[in-house]
């Protein structure tokens, strides 16, 4: 984790009480945050409901976006409970930098990280099939675990809401494959897990219909 | 993180057409091209397109994956003779630590292909790109305001006048946050239906209320949908955030000085029950300024010991809302309501404070937010004339006045 909290609270830390936004999508914006205390909701308002986008806690970070790019804020963020934050602005960051460089460090792994999430998220999106599209999410939580064995049993710690957000359908949408799946006993569902019997099979289907999305 | 003490960056010599690596490969390596050159190939995945793209002398490459811990997403290939220097993911660090404009570089990079994926995430899941984003700003503030989430709105409005004045929209912006900053209603008229002819509004009198009709920017949305699926508890605490908003600005209690009680202290139990009596009396004779004197000296006693009266009491804040309401005093009347709707939810009055609720909305011109409060009223169990009575509020709200 960072290590550089205390010694710069003081000077850049802010605090939001629950439900406080702290920023605005689309609102133009400097300033990129570190989350020292409390969790945090992105959310995005798509045909006039908010939907939540991600729940962030201690160690992640906000804003990023705004270091180095002209572009308004791409997500609204509103604190959950009561927050505390570093907040940076774009100005300081070379002098941030260059008293922090382990803070350059994390920025590049949470770069990295969030480029190959959002990478993976889309391949499930452009899959066709809704049975498919639940496979790849199972997938993909399933590579996410890099202790799993995939040539056993899977546990995952999920549910259908879960799994329907990743796969930008319904959750009873989600429920009726998942259920689906369930009869013909490729995986078993309890209310706060899912097992799949044999990840490969899986991996076999959406591998095979990858491709053909491009033939 | 990796140390890397054993580190020492080395040098790496490849013969033309090797494989530095293959996509799906997972490994730790970041390389910086030395002399020679590199090929990444891979596929774009919302295409199937592959891309090829040529590593530049004294670039690094492999960067994301071997930080990200996740597998290769291109091949790696040289032509020609080669050196590549080898790093460690420690190595890495260290070397990064010591040049941060080399780090301002791939964080640029990384956000250009941060925001191209997300942009293209949007178009998958259907979001429209946003036309412009003033507008879209504005049309935040307008979200939040019409869910009646007041302080979500006002940032977003007050964000939109510092960022983009002197536009149209500035104009209703302001006056969005005036509507809210005054914190309560100007009453519009006409409303009441047959049961409820005894709280029926008389003409405009107040003038601390002055909500503007600013005409929406786009077509009016539909109500939110009904939270059938909510138990109670969840539609109490939901209610509570924009209770909240709606009495968060100068909501001085100092009116009810005016009531110039004198405070009998929270007499013998029995007697509670004797005072009630007399003043739901004076309420049937709709002497409310009578009823809610004593209504409000109930309240003033504080929860009562004995939990048998504490049905009067919770009971006391319905009909001392209702009293207000009819006095026109709507932020005292919503203070009532907000109290039984947020920590009475098992109340028998509880349902009847939501439809008040709507009602002062109603009165206050937020027509969508007075349909949200009524749909919720069609969703309190048991089904009872409040559901007819909210329902025919609906479709008169929703026809437009």
């Amino acid at each position: 984790m960072l290590e550089l909290d205390e010694k710069f609270f003081g000077r850049f830390g802010v605090e939001y009480s629950p439900n406080q936004i702290i920023f605005c999508e689309y609102e133009p914006g400097y300033e990129f945050y570190f989350i020292q205390k409390g969790k945090v909701r992105i959310v995005k308002i798509i045909n006039d409901r908010e939907k939540t986008i991600d729940v962030l806690g201690p160690g992640d970070v906000f804003g990023e976006m705004a270091i180095l790019e002209e572009q308004p804020r791409s997500a609204t963020v509103i604190a959950i409970d009561n927050v505390r934050v570093l907040k940076f602005h774009r100005d300081n960051f070379d002098a941030l930098l260059a008293g922090n460089p382990q803070l350059a460090y994390k920025l590049l792994l949470i770069f990295s990280k969030r480029i190959y999430d959002q990478k993976r998220r889309l391949m499930i999106l452009l899959l066709e099939e809704p049975s498919v599209k639940v496979m790849d999410v199972l997938i993909m939580l399933a590579e996410q675990n890099q202790q799993f064995d995939f040539e056993g049993e899977i546990t995952l710690n999920t549910t259908a809401r879960q799994v329907a957000s990743w796969a930008g359908m319904a959750e009873s949408e989600a429920q009726k494959e998942l259920t689906h799946l369930a009869r013909v006993d490729k995986i078993d569902l309890f209310e706060d897990r899912i097992v799949v019997k044999n990840i490969r099979d899986f991996q076999r289907v959406v591998t095979s219909r990858r491709k053909n999305l491009y033939s | 993180m990796t140390n890397g003490i054993q580190g020492g960056i080395r040098p790496r010599s490849y013969k033309a057409g090797s494989i530095i690596y293959f996509e799906g490969d997972k490994s730790e390596y970041v390389y910086i091209l030395k002399t020679g050159r590199v090929l990444l190939t891979y596929v774009k995945i919302d295409t199937g397109e592959e891309v090829k793209e040529e590593v530049r002398q004294g670039e690094f490459f492999g960067v994301k994956s071997a930080l990200g811990k996740y597998p290769r997403e291109e091949t790696a290939q040289t032509i020609g003779e080669t050196v590549v220097l080898v790093l460690t993911l420690g190595d890495f660090e260290r070397m990064i630590l010591r040049n941060v404009n080399v780090v301002r570089k791939m964080l640029r990079v990384f956000s250009n292909q941060l925001r191209r994926i997300g942009k293209t995430v949007r178009t998958v899941l259907g979001e429209s790109e946003n036309v412009n984003p003033d507008l879209e700003l504005f049309r935040i503030g307008e979200h939040y305001f019409k869910a009646g989430d007041f302080n979500k709105a006002t940032y977003a409005f007050k964000k939109y006048l510092e960022y983009y004045p002197g536009t149209e929209y500035a104009r209703i912006a302001m006056e969005r946050i005036k509507t809210i900053s005054s914190g309560g209603p100007v009453p519009s008229g006409g409303g009441g239906s047959d049961d409820l002819g005894d709280f029926s509004m008389e003409s405009d009198s107040d003038d601390m209320f002055t909500f503007d009709e600013a005409p929406a920017p786009k077509a009016q949305a539909a109500p939110k949908p009904a939270v059938s699926t909510k138990t109670e508890p969840a539609i109490a605490s939901e209610f509570s955030s924009e209770m909240d908003d709606f009495l968060s600005d100068d909501n001085s209690i100092d009116d009810f000085g005016d009531f110039d009680l004198d405070s009998e202290p929270s007499s013998a139990p029995s007697g509670l029950k004797a005072r009630f009596d007399e003043g739901e009396s004076l309420f049937k004779r709709q002497n409310f300024p009578g009823a809610l004197e004593i209504f409000q000296g109930i309240l003033d006693g504080g929860e009562p010991a004995k939990t048998g009266d504490s049905k009067y009491f919770v009971d006391s804040h319905y009909y001392a809302g209702v009293c207000y309401y009819e006095m026109k005093k709507f932020k005292e009347s919503m203070n009532l309501f907000a109290e039984i709707i947020k920590n009475r939810g098992d109340s028998e009055k509880y349902k009847g404070a939501v439809f008040y609720a709507g009602q002062i909305f109603e009165a206050a011109g937020q027509k969508d937010k007075a349909i949200t409060y009524y749909n919720k009223v069609l969703n309190i169990t048991p089904n009872d004339s409040l559901n007819g009575m909210a329902l025919d509020k609906i479709k008169a709200l929703q026809r437009g006045r």
